[in-house]
């Protein structure tokens, strides 16, 4: 095996494993593949602009303090980042006693969702087609869901609620909203299969 | 709980909502059972993909130099007190880095381990110490580092076997401690140094020791300071001896 080379486009944890000896342009790197993501979700869960910029700075100092809690056994960078932005949004907007975007949302009868419409999506000029595709079929997946299942988990994942609390914010059934949920999400792993690590890519 | 019940709890684990005390219940299940697990590393995956489903926004232009400038202040070491920040460890670090791939990094360990075989000659005072070293040299998972001195002289190089929790280092070229001090060994794990004990070398300055990992502990630096004899809970002055781990897997 010949020793793997840093080149211009060193994948997601290679980046990460160089903050460990405090090389700042990897920190650089790492955030223009994926601060955009990291502020879009931040932005749909805090509402603020404000609160997002200091989410997505949050997230980012802490990724470069503690690059060696990534596990890349667990997942990928992104799916790290992902995680750590979710949890530092949901937990600020608690702080402030504000209700998630999401929820807002979903307190509105009629509302399409959250998640971002195909046809905006598509406007987006993709700094890198796979990553733009891979984005596509998230937005597509979740569109496709029947309405109630989709609302549920965006409830859980952008707005941060346990099942019952979805189950009072909806005034559905319990047992209904757990049904629900499972149900989406099975159908989401049918249909993000080649994003998954076990799936087909 | 039957299996089955179990298993529904895993879509709504990966999404977070369970309620915290079933959530705590599933964790332990999660502990005993590898279908599960196997369901909510795929769920999860699911879940966080679901980040690319929010609207997308551009951030704000100054981000991204906050972001850096931030980091540049970063001091995990200095709390405050006077310490030095941790970047003179990184930078002595940054410069010892040695990128070995797979395979490639084995066969090398497998050399290198030979020029060490002088060095564990030293400790076969103990029949059960060399067994302890040789075993934690011969892991396939064993990592290495080469700490080199930032000031002096002397060189070490350690061994380390995340499966058994073990380090061998073997030190060259360190005058033993003056008297009322020692030498203490730090793994920095997450930019916190953990100490991995205490030693000393012999008037020829060297010594082989083998030393425990606390469970837990994974790391990619390791380093030497002096201390006050029995050790620091935390170094008290700068490293004179810094290594960046490679693995040999």
């Amino acid at each position: 095996m010949v020793p793997q080379q840093a080149g211009p486009r060193a994948p997601d944890h290679a980046l990460v494993a160089r903050f460990a000896v405090g090389d700042e342009r990897a920190l650089g790197e790492l955030y223009d593949r994926h601060g955009a993501m990291a502020y879009s979700l931040a932005l749909a869960i805090v509402r603020e602009r404000a609160d997002a910029e200091e989410v997505v700075a949050d997230v980012f100092g802490q990724a470069w303090r503690s690059a060696a809690g990534y596990d890349p056994g667990r997942g990928s960078v992104a799916g790290w980042l992902a995680t750590i932005t979710r949890t530092r949004a949901l937990d600020l907007v608690r702080a402030r006693g504000r209700r998630a975007r999401a929820i807002e949302r979903a307190a509105q009868a009629d509302s399409d969702g959250l998640a971002a419409p195909l046809g905006a999506t598509a406007d987006l000029p993709d700094r890198r087609l796979e990553r733009g595709e891979a984005r596509r079929l998230v937005v597509r997946s979740l569109e496709e869901l029947p309405e109630p299942q989709r609302r549920v988990i965006e409830l859980a994942y952008f707005g941060g609620l346990s099942q019952t609390e979805i189950a009072a914010e909806l005034q559905e059934p319990l047992g209904t909203v757990k049904t629900r949920m499972r149900a989406g999400m099975e159908k989401l792993r049918g249909s993000l299969a080649p994003l998954l690590s076990g799936g087909g890519s | 709980m039957t299996d089955h019940q179990w298993s529904e709890l895993a879509a709504p684990f990966a999404l977070g909502a369970l309620a915290p005390d079933e959530r705590a219940r599933f964790q332990a299940h999660l502990a005993e059972c590898s279908v599960c697990r196997a369901e909510v590393q795929t769920l999860s995956e699911v879940a966080a993909r679901l980040a690319e489903a929010a609207p997308a926004a551009t951030p704000p232009p100054g981000l991204r130099d906050r972001i850096l400038r931030e980091a540049r202040q970063f001091r995990p070491l200095g709390r405050g007190r006077g310490r030095g920040p941790l970047a003179p460890w990184l930078a002595a670090a940054a410069c010892l880095a040695i990128a070995l791939g797979l395979g490639y990094g084995y066969l090398r360990e497998r050399a290198e381990s030979r020029q060490a075989s002088a060095a564990l000659a030293a400790a076969r005072d103990s029949l059960a110490a060399r067994d302890s070293l040789v075993a934690t040299l011969l892991s396939p998972d064993m990592g290495t580092a080469a700490l080199a001195a930032t000031g002096q002289a002397p060189s070490a190089r350690l061994y380390w076997s995340p499966s058994r929790r073990r380090v061998v280092m073997a030190v060259f070229r360190l005058p033993p401690a003056p008297a009322g001090r020692t030498y203490q060994l730090w793994a920095i794990a997450q930019g916190k140094p953990v100490s991995l004990g205490v030693f000393n070398t012999a008037a020829d300055g060297r010594v082989t020791a083998a030393m425990a990992v606390p469970p837990g502990i994974t790391f990619e630096l390791s380093a030497v300071t002096e201390e006050p004899a029995g050790g620091s809970p935390q170094p008290t002055q700068q490293p004179f001896l810094v290594g960046k781990v490679t693995r040999a897997d």
